[in-house]
């Protein structure tokens, strides 16, 4: 009887699993779609400052483009990740390789590639599910030493970490997953075509 | 009256030998092979602090090879690199091999400049501040905001505004990430991780570079054998597959050189043509080594391979000399000399004369070559002339070569034959060698030169499109009399370049003065900042928005107050860059000041080079300008070659009157017009290394015409001495047309298409169809 109970708590709780496990089990909850769309809040606590700097906007994710990060208050902006190149209306940048990843992983529902670079531990309910990645990078682990995902059919929170105290908080909202972008999308994308 | 004496004139040649032995068994030792690409250019006319400024910047990118290695996985391709570099270490041939990305030297890097964020500012920022202050802060709101502003929050305490990271973000530019320290460049699903290693010794030695070759050769099996991909280059790279394919060239001709051999032996039934043709040849290319090293202390490889060509003439002086044996029953060395004396010695004198020419032009290379193959022809020359009679003595061959047989009918046969049928022979050979040489079409691109492979040339521009690799051979040069004036140069060349790079006229470019700006400029810089946001109050309002506290904005208004005085020179600054910037730097001696801005992705050559009017300017376009110096020289070597004819013509007019002078020369000229003519059918690279080939031609030709005017009764033997060379000839320097070197394959197709016709032209010179007594 004591047995059966274990089974059944074991069962009805959080089931902790292998990483690749974890991976395929999220994958199956997460929706599978080339385009995703929403907004999002973002709250970074930074230890130098007294208030924290939230901003607020919308995101677009092209499976073979990459995405469109558009802030839209308090200053407006526009940020594009593809595979091989981030620009920003400043220039480019280097792609820095764990947050692009972890983007493209999630909203793609392409997790194979996150075990790659992180370490990984998480649980996964009926629905919702949770998962915690460490870089596996030293370098980056410099930098940021935690990400904290957390989500459904679709990913609804992420949390950075960073090594020196620093906290972001992303909340997405409203996610929905088009048949194709807008004339006004496309154009954004653009930016990133050679 | 016996003047001549064979034993003092072997005397006279042995101790001529020994003096060379002498002087070679000292200079041999040094290190006289010239192997690297660049030693070919010119040493530039009238500008020799240039000369002097790109040889100190081909010396930095000498030893340099750039590894990439290839996998589905960036992980998968970083474990390539290390197995790569491993190699690498093993080979004891490189001095620095890089891999993983100094952490320790970037973070020291940025601490050191992090104390003149200031002073430092990136062109950008500057501008920003000069025009509108207050559109910073929106830029830094939309980093701060920005959801990869990871790295600029991490340094907002110190450096509120964000001028250091724009400067140092400004420094690194492209879109490298880093993975376990690794740069790995992605490209569509493949991961690449890059490896940049420098030779331990750039001068680039032979066995060195085999060694290299052989590495990188294991290096790639391993690599593809575990299912990665490996590209490199660099020009320790392509001088090794230069280096490689010269050897294989020179064991082509020793091939064919043995196969020549065989057929001495089976015409002369007697190892001691052979064995005397071989000293021949050894002694005179011995002599001409020995001689060009002590005058020009180093030579080229190239110089080995065409000089050793010229020499060839060389041996048709010991194949006449043996095949007149056969001319008489009572022949004698002494008989012998004192026949084939005056052909052979006029056929040195027009050799020297067409060779010497080629040593007029200030060019290193022809230079060396023209003197290589006068020192080896006289060489030649001597030994036939002194050391051979006195071998030869009792040489008289009892038989009658099945080859003499065959040379004497077709040299009685075929002339009479084309004079018969000449009424439909001329015009058809007119017609094709006019559409031949109407096809012509010169070639002068200085990369021919190079013996790379497709496969060295593949990976050469894939790397250079995965990654902003700088030209190498094109570039600017900026000088100024002191650092002020440099500076005040190469910022007016920077932003030249920067309206040429919006415009797309090149990807990328670098200078020294982008990143260091002088001390005037440092206090500028400062001075920039303290109007703009700290004596307007901008900086506190803009603080205090964002969200600091008090205490925050006072010890950032102390800490810019104590940088007032700060700089940081040139020589600092240098410190603790890498490499590549430090590249940029050729220093200052007591009259300038001198660096060099590199580009990259060159679209638009020709608006680069106007450039070269600023100040203080230069435009050093390496491989264009040896282009075009190898266009002059083949124009001007063409010139030479009619004016050897020229010279030629005159010796033979004087000698055998005008109507047999324009006979004889008929032989090289007709030669010479088929040559050309077939470059122009078969679509062959016609560049300044043909003319060496029409050299030949002109000096063998000569011959096979001054040998058949003078052989009077003894055609046939004649004919066996001019088969027997055109046949070895062909089969050592003809066999250079299976070459895969551009350059060399035309040589060997330009000698065996003219060859062939000189042989076949040769036998209607003279009194053909005369009598001839076979002994």
């Amino acid at each position: 009887m004591i047995y059966l109970k274990a089974l059944v708590l074991f069962l009805l709780t959080a089931n902790i699993c292998m990483a690749d496990e974890l991976l395929d089990q999220i994958h199956a909850r997460l929706t599978k779609a080339t385009i995703t769309r929403g907004a999002f809040e973002q709250t970074k606590q930074l230890k130098v400052l007294r208030k924290p700097l939230i901003s607020t906007g919308t995101f677009i994710y092209d499976k073979s483009r990459g995405i469109a990060w558009k802030t839209l208050s308090p200053v407006p902006s526009l940020l594009l990740i593809s595979d091989t190149r981030l620009w920003t209306a400043q220039g480019e940048q280097p792609v820095p390789a764990a947050f692009g990843k972890v983007f493209q992983a999630m909203l793609g529902a392409d997790l194979a590639q996150l075990a790659a670079a992180f370490d990984i531990a998480g649980a996964v309910r009926k629905v919702a599910w949770q998962v915690s990645l460490v870089p596996k990078d030293e370098m980056l682990k410099k930098v940021i030493s935690r990400m904290q995902l957390s989500g459904d059919q679709e990913l609804r929170m992420l949390e950075i970490f960073e090594s020196n105290g620093n906290i972001s908080t992303l909340h997405f909202q409203n996610i929905i997953h088009p048949d194709r972008l807008t004339a006004g999308e496309e154009a954004d994308f653009a930016h990133l075509s050679p | 009256m016996r003047i001549y004496r064979p034993s003092l004139a072997a005397l006279l040649w042995l101790l001529g030998l020994l003096t060379l032995g002498a002087a070679g068994s000292r200079a041999l030792t040094t290190d006289w092979l010239e192997t690297s690409f660049l030693a070919l250019l010119p040493a530039t006319e009238r500008q020799p602090e240039i000369a002097q400024a790109v040889r100190r910047h081909n010396e930095l990118i000498n030893g340099k090879v750039i590894c990439l290695t290839g996998a589905d996985s960036a992980p998968q391709a970083i474990a390539h690199a290390g197995q790569l570099k491993e190699r690498f270490e093993q080979s004891g041939l490189f001095r620095d091999i890089r891999l993983q990305v100094d952490q320790q030297a970037f973070a020291k890097r940025h601490q050191q400049l992090f104390a003149y964020r200031y002073q430092l500012l990136d062109l950008q920022t500057r501008r920003l501040l000069q025009d509108q202050p207050e559109a910073l802060i929106g830029r830094n709101l939309e980093r701060l905001y920005s959801p990869l502003g990871q790295l600029e929050a991490a340094s907002l305490e110190r450096d509120p505004l964000l001028l250091f990271s724009r400067y140092f973000n400004a420094q690194n530019p492209g879109r490298f990430t880093l993975e376990q320290g690794v740069v790995v460049v992605q490209d569509g699903d493949r991961f690449w991780a890059l490896l940049i290693a420098g030779l331990a010794d750039n001068k680039l030695h032979l066995d060195n570079l085999e060694r290299l070759r052989e590495l990188m050769d294991g290096a790639k099996g391993q690599i593809e054998a575990a299912g990665g991909e490996l590209l490199a280059t660099g020009m320790p790279l392509f001088t090794a597959e230069g280096s490689h394919s010269a050897q294989r060239e020179i064991a082509i001709v020793s091939i064919g050189s043995t196969l020549g051999i065989l057929l001495l032996l089976l015409t002369f039934r007697s190892a001691r043509p052979l064995l005397l043709s071989c000293l021949g040849i050894a002694a005179s290319t011995f002599a001409a080594l020995v001689v060009s090293i002590l005058v020009f202390g180093k030579i080229h490889i190239l110089t080995l391979v065409f000089g050793a060509s010229l020499i060839g003439v060389g041996i048709d002086y010991a194949l006449h000399y043996f095949c007149n044996s056969f001319s008489s029953a009572d022949w004698t060395p002494a008989k012998g000399l004192k026949y084939i004396l005056l052909g052979i010695t006029l056929d040195l004198a027009t050799s020297l004369v067409s060779y010497a020419s080629l040593g007029a032009p200030p060019f290193p290379l022809l230079r060396e070559i023209a003197f290589f193959s006068v020192v080896g022809l006289v060489g030649a020359w001597a030994t036939v002339v002194l050391l051979f009679p006195l071998l030869l003595t009792g040489f008289k061959p009892a038989h009658q070569p099945v080859m003499l047989r065959l040379t004497d009918y077709w040299q009685r046969h075929w002339p009479a034959w084309l004079l018969r049928n000449r009424i439909w022979l001329a015009p058809v050979a007119v017609a094709a060698v006019a559409g031949g040489l109407w096809q012509l079409t010169p070639r002068d691109d200085v990369r021919l030169l190079q013996s790379a492979s497709a496969e060295r040339l593949a990976a050469d521009r894939k790397i250079r499109q995965l990654l902003p690799v700088k030209a190498d051979s094109q570039f600017f040069l900026v000088s100024g009399k002191d650092l002020q004036e440099w500076h005040q140069n190469e910022q007016v060349l920077l932003a030249h370049l920067e309206i040429l790079k919006q415009q797309g006229s090149m990807a990328s470019y670098d200078g020294l003065s982008r990143d260091w700006p002088h001390p005037d400029m440092q206090r500028e810089n400062y001075r920039l900042l303290k109007r703009t946001f700290h004596e307007t109050g901008l900086l506190k309002r803009y603080m205090a928005e964002l969200g600091f506290d008090e205490r925050a904005i006072d010890e950032e208004q102390q800490r810019f107050e104590a940088a007032e005085n700060s700089s940081i020179s040139l020589i600092e600054w240098l410190e603790g860059a890498d490499e590549a910037r430090k590249m940029h730097w050729l220093g200052c001696d007591a009259e300038r000041c001198v660096s060099t801005v590199s580009l990259d992705g060159i679209k638009d050559l020709a608006a680069l080079a106007q450039l070269k009017d600023l100040r203080g300017v230069r435009w050093v376009d390496q491989a264009t300008q040896l282009s075009s110096l190898f266009e002059r020289y083949r124009a001007s070597a063409s010139i030479l070659l009619i004016a050897a004819y020229g010279i030629v013509l005159i010796g033979l007019g004087f000698k055998f009157g005008w109507r047999n002078a324009l006979t004889i020369i008929a032989v090289p000229v007709l030669a010479t017009a088929v040559s050309l003519a077939m470059l122009g059918w078969f679509d062959q690279l016609f560049s300044l290394f043909n003319l060496f080939a029409l050299l030949l031609v002109l000096g063998i030709g000569v011959d096979y015409g001054i040998f058949f005017f003078l052989a009077e009764d003894e055609r046939s033997s004649t004919s066996l001495a001019v088969t027997l060379s055109a046949i070895t000839t062909l089969l050592s320097f003809g066999l250079l047309a299976g070459s895969s070197t551009a350059i060399v394959h035309a040589f060997g197709f330009t000698v065996a298409t003219g060859i062939s016709t000189a042989l076949l032209l040769a036998p209607l010179v003279g009194r053909h169809g005369a009598g001839t007594r076979i002994a």
